[in-house]
């Protein structure tokens, strides 16, 4: 199928985040509850509206991508992410962009993710 | 204006809560936050004052909250308490509680007011915390935690506090209420759930940011600060 004109296609945002949480957490169960806690705080339709696709997540740290309109709703509704699979975890946005290379270039490479010390 | 200064007044650490004030301050820190409270429940309180970390970027503030049925006892716990603590937080939840907290104005925050049916809050109530000055604590730990339709009851119970905040003109606080590391959120994602929630983004705004700067710069007061009710009269003899 043709690929649509650049100037057709729908624009995005790009947000780099980094995930800290109590245990290693596979990409799969990210997608899955980062889907679910977005339909559960917008509704099933603005969820849709959002356009929300996790791109890469590699060793706690990735790039989540949505519609440039939508940028609060998807931070709001990654906001209230508490578990994955059962472990707790927060995730943490470090900033948005508009194309990839730049939010990983500006976000995640030097990134260390932060880690609790534990008592 | 440069960047906005973001506060969190109410955090629960050991033994309240799960984890270590350092922790707790090391992440807020990690977040850009410039300050935290930390404000354990009074029934839940150490046997004595812990040391709190101090940073050149993040204050901490020494706060508590009283759980309190009895208005009575309520009254006489924020005497006992109100000269050591830098916030006062009265954890509400009941009609006579809530009244007797706004009608306290040596109280700053009443937090999550809502009891079962009712938001908490009517005009009589908001008016007095106007009056008082004490703010309306929003918490976002149950708005994370929750889903379905508990989420959907704080959340119109949300509005109707905020309709009526906004109508007398009563101060708000929004603050994390965490109990744990991944409790907390950063400032950016506060905001935004809160745009989300209903605030506007001027309201959540100073909800983060001045009104916890004036409950700070009313209860340690520095040099020149004025204190309510007293008026400075320039020039002229006196005496």
């Amino acid at each position: 199928m043709k690929r649509l004109l650049p100037s057709l296609r729908a624009k995005k945002r790009y947000l780099a985040f980094e995930l800290i949480s109590e245990g290693p957490v596979s990409r799969s169960e990210l997608v899955k509850e980062v889907m679910f806690s977005a339909s559960s705080l917008l509704g099933d339709v603005t969820a849709s509206e959002c356009d929300i696709r996790v791109l890469g997540f590699e060793d706690s740290k990735g790039i989540i991508q949505c519609s440039h309109t939508k940028v609060k709703e998807t931070r709001a509704s990654l906001a209230t992410l508490t578990r994955i699979n059962g472990k707790r975890a927060t995730l943490h946005i470090l900033g948005t962009s508009g194309t990839v290379k730049r939010a990983t270039e500006k976000f995640l490479q030097n990134h260390m993710v932060f880690e609790l010390k534990s008592k | 204006m440069g960047k906005p200064k973001f506060y969190d007044f109410c955090v629960h650490a050991v033994p309240d809560g799960e984890n270590t004030i350092e922790q707790l301050t090391a992440l807020a820190r990690y977040f850009g936050y410039s300050g935290i409270a930390l404000a354990n429940h009074s029934d839940k309180l150490p046997q004595s004052w812990p040391e709190l970390p101090s940073t050149d970027e993040v204050e901490v503030f020494r706060g508590i909250e009283l759980v309190e049925e009895n208005p009575s006892k309520l009254h006489g716990l924020i005497g006992k308490f109100r000269k050591s603590v830098d916030v006062l937080i009265v954890h509400g939840g009941s009609e006579a509680v809530n009244r007797a907290a706004l009608e306290n104005p040596r109280v700053d925050i009443l937090n999550h007011p809502a009891f079962d049916k009712s938001s908490g809050l009517n005009q009589v109530l908001a008016k007095a915390a106007a009056e008082n000055d004490v703010a309306i604590g929003l918490t976002l730990r149950p708005l994370l935690h929750s889903r379905g339709p508990r989420r959907v009851h704080l959340l119109s119970d949300l509005r109707a506090n905020l309709d009526l905040a906004r109508k007398y003109d009563v101060p708000l606080v929004l603050s994390s209420d965490a109990i744990s590391c991944f409790d907390l959120r950063s400032p950016m994602e506060v905001l935004a759930l809160a745009e989300i929630c209903g605030l506007e983004e001027q309201e959540a705004l100073e909800a983060m940011t001045t009104v916890p700067e004036r409950i700070i710069s009313r209860n340690s007061p520095g040099p020149g600060y004025i204190r309510e009710g007293i008026e400075v009269l320039e020039g002229g003899d006196y005496f």
